[in-house]
């Protein structure tokens, strides 16, 4: 029992090492916020392709699809590697600048960088599908409207569909953040010195695993208060809902001749 | 048949699929004039409106308005032009929920005509006053009752100084109090001149207002003519029938 405490609660070491793991955690929170707000705009972008009308644009969203489907089923380590590994060799060879190649921008490192991109490849498609709920849960009528007053597909979708889309969307959205946060630590294995390489440096050197669990930490002091919020908004929504309840716009009566088709042109 | 028609719909044809919704519609409109179509459900005639505004295009047939076709093959002109001539107010409201009654009625103004925020919204709080909600113009639609969103999403409409009107059951999911408040104000849009094409229920309003009542069945109009006659003294069967069912209670 003596040994399972100093394994994994050596407050000593915990003292000695913290800085080099918030420093590492820095990183994890840069990696976070970085690839965060990439995979947001990139995921709405990809849901509002999917959503282009008519049959012209069909090729665009097929791609779309294509994507969202390959990226959010292979493994993202797998993306990782095949982003690290492409940019650098592409680099040697001279294909694109070594700026790009071995991007350090911002002061931080190559594999920062790949991080963030391969983050943003995968997370944006899970957004995307997250979006396109959203999306889909705005009433067939609100395009209707916009339409009828003259606003083009994407005119209504700016200022009438994603607004409404994206405020449904919040605590959903938050929840990937929060799966986002924890998949930075697979950035380590490129070389990224975040929280969790930083806890298996200091185990590999001591052979104790309390940097990991200072880490660990770390992780939940930004995790469960995400989580909280989640719960927060989401009982906030639903609190609205009820209160709205009667009078707002319900879906039509099913006897209604032809307010249940919304697969025109609109 | 050129006539003064503001609107005329020639053979519109539409189907669903296997389901034939419009089997040949002949309609004309002219400047001014209040149509009220009646019928039972899946008759046809909230398509009908649909395919006005090409929200649903037709299948076959020719739609003219205002001189342009708008519908029928070779020379067709835009939904653009169609939709900036063409308002319509729908059953379910459909207020954009995250905008206050003014900026409803301000949005398409800018968005599409192209108005300056401060113009939009002189116009839109005008808009609100005329139906009546001159103090509602912050609140958000939650806040507000059926009738005060109907009437909202009626001002939404006319911002866009359209030449025609189509209302789509617009009281029939409002609660009985509140269905004569939005009755009125298109009572007063008819005698200000509007071209209305009223599908509805309210028999009394299609009596009262209507300069024409159409019936239609079967996605076919059965019996067309002054409201007195085609609700009084129906010639068709079906016509009697159906209002046999709604005048009884």
């Amino acid at each position: 029992m003596e040994f399972f405490f100093d394994y994994y609660f050596d407050f000593s070491l915990m003292g000695e090492e913290f800085d080099r793991v918030l420093d590492g955690f820095w990183i994890t929170v840069k990696l976070s916020v970085f690839s965060g707000v990439c995979s947001l705009v990139w995921g709405l972008v990809l849901a509002v392709l999917r959503q282009l009308p008519g049959r012209a644009l069909m090729p665009i969203r097929a791609v779309t699809i294509a994507y969202i489907d390959v990226f959010r089923g292979i493994p993202l380590l797998l993306v990782l590697f095949l982003v690290s590994g492409f940019l650098s060799a592409a680099q040697a060879d001279g294909t694109i600048p070594r700026a790009i190649g071995i991007p350090e921008w911002l002061g931080q490192t190559s594999f920062f960088w790949y991080g963030v991109i391969a983050l943003t490849i995968t997370y944006g498609a899970y957004m995307a599908e997250v979006y396109r709920a959203g999306i889909e849960a705005v009433p067939g009528g609100q395009m209707e409207a916009a339409r009828s007053l003259g606003m083009s597909h994407g005119q209504a979708m700016r200022q009438v569909i994603v607004p409404q889309a994206v405020n449904k969307v919040i605590p959903p959205l938050l929840n990937d953040f929060i799966a986002l946060m924890k998949d930075t630590s697979l950035v380590g294995v490129l070389g990224a010195t975040e929280a969790v390489k930083a806890g298996t440096d200091i185990q590999t050197e001591f052979f104790n695993g309390s940097g990991l669990v200072l880490g660990a930490l770390m992780f939940l002091a930004l995790t469960i208060p995400l989580a909280r919020l989640v719960d927060l908004l989401i009982a906030r929504q639903q609190g609205r809902y009820a209160r709205s309840g009667r009078g707002t716009a319900e879906p039509a009566p099913a006897g209604a001749a032809g307010s249940g088709q919304t697969g025109g042109p609109i | 048949m050129a006539g003064d028609g503001i609107l005329r719909l020639e053979r519109v044809e539409k189907s669903f699929g296997d389901l034939h919704v419009l089997r040949g519609i002949d309609l004309e409109i002219a400047k001014g004039e209040v149509v009220c179509v009646l019928g039972p459900s899946g008759s046809g005639k909230s398509t009908l409106l649909r395919c006005i505004n090409l929200l649903e295009p037709p299948d076959g047939g020719r739609i003219v308005l205002d001189g342009q076709q708008i519908s029928g093959g070779a020379g067709e002109v835009g939904v653009d032009y169609v939709r900036r001539r063409v308002g319509m107010v729908f059953q379910q409201f459909n207020l954009f929920p995250h905008k206050s009654a003014v900026e409803n009625v301000a949005l398409a103004q800018q968005t599409v005509l192209g108005r300056g925020e401060a113009e939009a919204r002189t116009k839109a709080a005008a808009l609100l006053k005329r139906v009546g909600l001159a103090d509602k113009l912050d609140e958000y639609p939650e806040r507000l009752s059926g009738g005060q969103q109907q009437r909202v999403a009626i001002a939404r409409a006319l911002a866009m100084d359209p030449e025609v009107m189509l209302f789509d059951e617009v009281t029939s999911a409002l609660d009985p109090e509140l269905i004569k408040e939005v009755l009125d104000v298109m009572r007063e849009l008819a005698d200000e001149g509007m071209t209305m094409i009223v599908v509805t229920h309210e028999i009394g309003f299609a009596r009262d207002v209507g300069d024409r009542a159409v019936f239609m069945d079967d996605g076919v109009i059965v019996e067309e003519g002054a409201p007195k006659q085609v609700i009084d003294n129906p010639k068709q069967e079906r016509t009697k029938r159906f209002l046999g069912l709604v005048l009884e209670h």
